[in-house]
């Protein structure tokens, strides 16, 4: 299944599917997931599952726009420096906490669970070591190669 | 794991993988081939995917009620200070309950940071699936913690807590990270290193 797009790429004149391909998709989609918890400002009661307000919004927008840059941009250090951005926050929410109150972020122990998950998956998406240019052209000739037909009589 | 018979009930057969097997040796892996998939349809996979995520979302929004610094202590006692004194007032098992009043109230704070810390990051490894099998373990130590605490409280549902550790439980034998999740993503690449870490998280997902 996974030789799939390469036959069917060519052919269609599409672009070969790289191998990191699902890492820097992986990527954009935990950007979503941080643009879409800032819906979160607009929740109260038990609907409100983790606490987004003040400027807790603006890092899940900033930082949710730096991880989809990241993943569309295939960029290892982008996506890197986005899951250290959400630790960072997650630290500076907790030291709020630890003085009495959410502080300017407006978040409490959700929030800094949420940056907790966010940084520690973007991170581990940006430490995976990205093959070299010439080893990416060589791997992708490889794949093309095994699955073109033979011609041979 | 030897090989096992999908067919009776699989609505997409091209996904299985006949030759399935659990053994996380990098050796037996194809790097070309898609992740041995211990759920053999995609519905399958996607409802484990969901649960998984409906029980991270569970963790992270019961943070909420756990308010440092004080966690509840003072009068009257509240929040997560309340739930541990049940421990004590409405006992469930004794050794627990002297640990309790002995070790865990005379130091409450530390604990209580311990807790939410442990939560947090059930919360947010669960949601994201990253070291699913690990912190279901997890999961499943911390609801035994919780109900001995809290069992024989007033307004408690015994199955609530039964319901939690079956449902970590599943998410353990299921590997539900790998499945819309970051275990399934970096599994891959976990096992062609040689480093500790990886090969670690490997165990771990």
């Amino acid at each position: 299944m996974a030789a799939l797009p390469v036959v069917v790429a060519p052919i269609a004149g599409a672009c070969v599917m790289k191998p990191h391909d699902a890492l820097d998709r992986s990527a954009l989609v935990l950007g979503v997931v941080s643009i879409a918890s800032a819906l979160f400002v607009f929740a109260s009661g038990e609907l409100e599952v983790v606490r987004v307000q003040v400027a807790g919004v603006v890092v899940a927008l900033v930082l949710g726009l730096l991880a989809i840059a990241a993943g569309w941009l295939e960029s290892r250090t982008l996506i890197f420096a986005a899951g250290l951005g959400f630790l960072v926050a997650a630290g500076v929410q907790l030291g709020l906490l630890a003085r009495g109150s959410g502080g300017f972020l407006g978040g409490n122990a959700s929030t800094f669970s949420l940056w907790l998950g966010l940084g520690f998956g973007l991170i581990a998406i940006g430490m995976v070591p990205r093959p070299e240019p010439a080893e990416e052209i060589a791997l992708e000739d490889q794949n093309a190669s095994v699955i073109a037909p033979s011609t041979d009589g | 794991m030897a090989s096992t018979d999908y067919v009776a009930g699989t609505d997409n057969p091209t996904d299985v993988d006949y030759t399935a097997s659990t053994n996380d040796d990098a050796t037996d892996t194809d790097d070309t081939a898609p992740p041995d998939p211990f759920l053999p349809s995609r519905i399958d996979r996607a409802a484990i995917a969901v649960v998984r995520v409906g029980v991270g979302l569970l963790w992270l929004q019961n943070l909420g009620w756990k308010i440092p610094p004080n966690f509840g202590q003072g009068d009257p006692p509240e929040g997560l200070y309340l739930s541990t004194t049940y421990a004590v007032s409405h006992e469930v098992l004794h050794p627990y309950t002297w640990l309790v009043e002995q070790v865990v109230l005379p130091n409450f704070t530390i604990f209580a940071w311990i807790v939410l810390l442990v939560e947090a990051s059930l919360g947010a490894f669960l949601t994201f699936g990253l070291a699913t099998r690990f912190w279901a373990l997890v999961g499943i130590a911390q609801t035994v913690v919780i109900m001995l605490t809290v069992l024989n409280a007033p307004n408690e549902w015994i199955w609530s807590y039964l319901l939690m550790l079956l449902v970590h439980a599943a998410l353990f034998a299921t590997a539900a990270g790998r499945y819309a999740g970051l275990d399934g993503v970096l599994r891959p690449e976990w096992q062609r290193s040689r480093s500790w870490l990886p090969r670690l998280l490997v165990r771990a997902s």
